[in-house]
């Protein structure tokens, strides 16, 4: 349709909300992260130009090298774990087996449950002392495998990252979405010519998902770069800062009124993200061009 | 693709294969559905235990179901007063943030302009911008607009970081309506504000509420902007109010349960109602990401 005067009017009046609270809440604090990631700055006194000494400074402290080898485990672990079981579950559910409807409600529960509660539940869950994990060990003779799990060098990390990997209902759902829009003819004829359950699933269902699986595992390493909260409440980096994570390393330079170091963390976080969400992109695109 | 022909061999052979899949496929689907709701189904039972009964077997269930728990868990931590921030908060940021997002979903949607591509492009990087990156930013516009330590505070940031995410849902939907019943209310005489408030408005009223739903749960649950921006009793959330918490009921572990489920029924019901909305708002937003 061609525009009006009054819809140029009005056209303006009706972006101009949405635009600038845009503006005043992505494009400004991103310039803003960029530009003060380059001052030396507490917040109370003049910030003083030391260009890229802050990135040195955090490049050389071991805990953020540790934070950001973290975040990239947990992506990886995300995209290539979390993803992959979301979609088999999937493909299984897409079957629609008895009481698939309730599966489906139940594994996107932890999606709707805070990530408080969700930290706050699996707080009691490792408890040393009263949690469930080792109520169960030294229910069946095993106390002696009951540990402090959040506060052991060796398991906190995992700790953290198993209970989250099995979280599976989110991309789970994505990909259901786009499973349900497969004509089912493909199937059809596929079960005519012999093809089993799991053959028709490697070979049909498959390369037909393939941009939502793209989708998760994007989405998946996105969330596992921006983890905070579940580090936060769970070990607050520790033990001896071995679960910390880019966003946690930041936020307790803002604590320690480290601005001009807190944004360059923020920079590299943004560049790490950017990085992967291409590198990803460009895996999908080498490994399925060939015979599209 | 590769062609693939296949046999049906109906012998004993297959028969057991179809079997043992069919047994992996029910391990796999109750495994999932166990790791889920046992969990919480411990965290419910162990909210109605005495603290000593806690300590106990794992698997025992109370002598008495301490209804205590939760009436100290309203009472000690002001739940009430938090539970009530959290959905003032929630709704009028919903509100505000649907109402700028369908204006401009609008836009985008029904008119071809100069900069419409552009817009689309910011969006998208915005959904995927580790918004927790930008906490030093927001803390200084919160603070420099003097909305630090208030819910108008929390709700002008929430709508704000909702908005490329409810602009994709709503514009999805306006995407699908067809252009006839515009293109006939124009002749008419209808006006830009008229086809607005009138057509496409109640048309979209599924994407609408397929924002909101997702708007306001993201709201309930979000913790770490609400971490920085507030700083009193007064104005904390929900999500706030579990995690401090676990300073208050030092040693009553069983109330701090108590508190924790509250806070987590809200969210239940409101899945199992709007179950429909918050499933499209999630998928059709990571779709357009």
């Amino acid at each position: 349709m061609k525009p009006t005067k009054q819809d140029r009017l009005g056209m303006i009046l009706f972006m101009t909300p949405a635009l600038v609270l845009f503006v005043l809440f992505f494009i400004l604090p991103v310039a803003y992260v960029l530009i003060v990631s380059l001052f030396k700055w507490n917040g109370m006194t003049a910030a003083t130009f030391v260009g890229f000494k802050n990135y040195a400074t955090i490049w050389k402290d071991s805990v953020f090298r540790r934070s950001v080898i973290n975040n990239i485990l947990w992506a990886l672990v995300a995209a290539c774990v979390q993803v992959p079981l979301s979609v088999l579950m999937a493909l299984i559910l897409n079957r629609k087996p008895r009481g698939w409807k309730f599966f489906r409600t139940v594994y996107f529960f932890p999606q709707v449950i805070s990530g408080v509660a969700l930290a706050m539940l699996w707080s009691a869950m490792y408890n040393s002392e009263y949690g469930l994990i080792n109520g169960i060990l030294r229910a069946v003779g095993r106390a002696d495998l009951a540990i402090n799990w959040l506060g052991t060098l060796n398991t906190a990390l995992p700790a953290l990252l198993i209970y989250w990997v099995f979280y599976i209902g989110y991309y789970m759902v994505i990909v259901m979405s786009d499973l349900a829009g497969v004509d089912r003819d493909f199937y059809e004829a596929a079960e005519i010519d012999g093809a089993s359950k799991l053959q028709q699933a490697w070979f049909i269902s498959l390369p037909m998902i393939k941009s939502s699986v793209l989708t998760c595992m994007t989405l998946a390493a996105v969330l596992g770069l921006r983890q905070f909260e579940q580090v936060y409440l769970l070990t607050n980096g520790g033990p001896a800062n071995r679960t910390s994570t880019m966003v946690l390393y930041l936020y307790k330079q803002i604590q320690n009124t480290r601005y001009g170091l807190a944004n360059a963390a923020s920079v590299m976080l943004i560049c790490v993200g950017v990085i992967v969400i291409l590198g990803i992109r460009a895996l999908f695109k080498i490994r399925h061009k060939p015979g599209d | 693709m590769a062609k693939h022909k296949t046999t049906v061999y109906l012998n004993r052979g297959d028969a057991v294969k179809a079997g043992l899949g069919n047994i992996l496929k029910w391990i796999l689907m109750l495994y999932f559905a166990f790791y889920t709701l046992f969990p919480l189904i411990w965290l419910i039972i162990s909210s109605f235990k005495t603290n000593t009964e806690l300590f106990g077997d794992p698997f025992a269930l109370p002598a008495v179901w301490q209804i205590q728990n939760y009436v100290n868990a309203l009472k000690v931590s002001g739940l009430i007063k938090m539970m009530g921030n959290s959905i003032f908060v929630g709704v009028v940021s919903t509100a505000l943030n649907v109402v700028c997002a369908s204006m401009l979903a609008y836009c985008i949607s029904r008119f071809r302009f100069k900069g419409r591509e552009t817009i689309f492009t910011f969006f998208a990087a915005g959904i995927l911008v580790p918004l927790n990156a930008l906490m030093v930013p927001y803390y200084v516009i919160i603070s420099k607009i003097g909305l630090y330590n208030t819910r108008m505070g929390l709700i002008l940031l929430y709508s704000a970081i909702g908005i490329p995410m409810s602009t994709f849902i709503i514009r999805g939907l306006m995407d699908s309506l067809s252009r006839e019943i515009e293109e006939a209310a124009y002749i008419d005489g209808c006006g830009f504000f008229g086809r607005y408030f009138r057509i496409i408005l109640p048309l979209s009223q599924n994407g609408l509420v397929t924002a909101a739903t997702f708007q306001f749960l993201t709201c309930w649950n979000e913790f770490v902007f609400a971490n920085l921006l507030t700083s009193s009793q007064n104005v904390r959330t929900i999500q706030l109010g579990i995690r401090y918490f676990t300073n208050q009921f030092s040693t009553d572990f069983v109330s701090m349960y108590a508190a924790i489920v509250i806070s987590i029924v809200p969210s239940i019901l409101g899945y199992m109602i709007f179950q429909k909305q918050i499933v499209s708002g999630l998928t059709s937003g990571a779709v357009k990401g």
